[in-house]
């Protein structure tokens, strides 16, 4: 396929369509989240906010855990999935830019990207971390 | 309950109508609104911001890349330096006292405000230099009346010392920092305005991706106040888009940047105040 197609298909085709779906996605979890906690513990959501104002916002969830909660219908833990979810959009858009690179065999920015995206992940480590 | 989340995502939104009408992005507006209005600490509010400069960089960013306009090879070369730069000031938030981090947010807002009305440079040079060239940085744009004009990027090494700048600020203070960004490209670098501004977006959403992952991983993002908050920016900027093309875009720029100068001035009194 010539370099100009592949930029293409997977620019102005897979890009837009999987990108925008995963905004889609986060923005129904976030609100999904934001109704349940309205509906079963507002109290709870009051009680986070004022936290959050007095500096006592850090609620250190695994991964895991925070699946597990929003399966069984835990807003805290639906809403930070959604909050994941919408992150994962640049780590996407720089996973299809690595994609496009290794495809054209440009091994200069193929490298480079990888970089960012390793530094993407590095990120949640240091933050696992410190 | 309500009354928080509708305050919030009012808040928000506003801050995303602004921040986009002025081209300012929406975290120049959400963290002084947060702490100021919302009475949260600065690393709530930076963590909070970060979330939403990725919801609203990422709608935008898909159009100009599908439509053509963005410099990947530019913008992955220089994402190298600012997600360093991000991953450095996210983990240096968690770290750097309150007061320190307003007075630094106040002087970014001054920056950000002398880059909105000072005229871009806009003037393209033919060819890149040796090292751009040897990247294959140069592009093309397309003219309105749809010929092609061949553009070259100068001056990388420099591009990139200001983009550890722009993503040590981004990760700091919550902020896109697409001011700075657009300046290094246009400015030193001779890329075309348009060109930097549709990079700019897309390096924007990363730079501030590899912040809020840290916030996020670390648990320090308030899902409490960020959910309403990215929400809000996101429809907020949404509706700023679509009024811009019927907007004096000039004159509110220099509306908005009064009252960037004003809310600095109140961040840094705050500041001086507390230190």
């Amino acid at each position: 396929m010539a370099s100009r197609d592949v930029e293409d298909e997977i620019l102005r085709k897979w890009t837009p369509l999987i990108l925008r779906s995963l905004l889609i996605v986060s923005a129904v979890i976030l609100i999904t989240g934001l109704v349940m906690m309205a509906v079963s513990t507002p109290n709870y959501y009051v009680e986070r906010f004022h936290a959050a104002q007095s500096g006592r916002s850090h609620v250190q969830q695994e991964w895991a855990q925070m699946g597990r909660g929003a399966i069984s219908g835990d807003a805290h833990s639906l809403l930070m999935i959604g909050l994941l979810v919408l992150t994962l959009v640049p780590l996407g858009r720089v996973a299809f830019t690595l994609i496009l690179f290794v495809k054209q065999g440009d091994r200069v920015f193929a490298l480079a990207t990888g970089y960012v995206l390793a530094a993407l992940i590095l990120g949640v480590m240091l933050g696992r971390i410190g | 309950m309500l009354t928080i989340v509708g305050g919030l995502l009012g808040l928000a939104l506003l801050a995303g109508f602004i921040g986009s009408l002025s081209g300012l992005g929406g975290g120049v507006f959400i963290v002084p609104g947060l702490v100021l209005l919302g009475h949260m600490p600065m690393q709530v509010a930076i963590g909070a911001s970060l979330i939403s400069v990725v919801a609203t960089s990422a709608g935008a960013s898909v159009a100009f890349v599908r439509d053509g306009w963005t410099n990947l090879r530019v913008a992955m070369i220089l994402e190298c330096a600012t997600v360093t730069g991000a991953l450095a000031g996210a983990y240096l938030a968690g770290v750097i006292r309150p007061p320190v981090l307003e007075l630094l947010f106040a002087a970014m807002m001054l920056q950000s405000a002398y880059f909105s009305v000072t005229r871009q440079s806009d003037d393209p040079v033919p060819a890149g230099d040796k090292w751009c060239s040897r990247l294959r940085l140069d592009g093309e744009i397309i003219n309105p009346d749809g010929t092609r004009s061949h553009y070259g990027v100068i001056r990388l090494p420099w591009g990139a010392g200001l983009m550890v700048l722009a993503g040590l600020m981004s990760g700091l203070l919550g902020v896109g920092a697409g001011a700075l960004k657009v300046a290094a490209m246009d400015y030193l670098m001779r890329i075309p305005l348009k060109v930097s501004s549709a990079t700019s977006n897309f390096m924007i959403g990363v730079t501030a991706g590899a912040g809020a992952l840290v916030f996020l991983a670390r648990g320090d993002i308030s899902t409490a106040v960020a959910a309403p908050v990215a929400l809000g920016v996101t429809a907020g900027a949404l509706a700023g888009s679509r009024v811009l093309p019927y907007a004096n875009a000039r004159a509110l720029r220099l509306l908005f940047v009064v009252i960037l100068l004003l809310i600095a001035a109140e961040m840094a009194w705050r500041a001086l105040d507390g230190i």
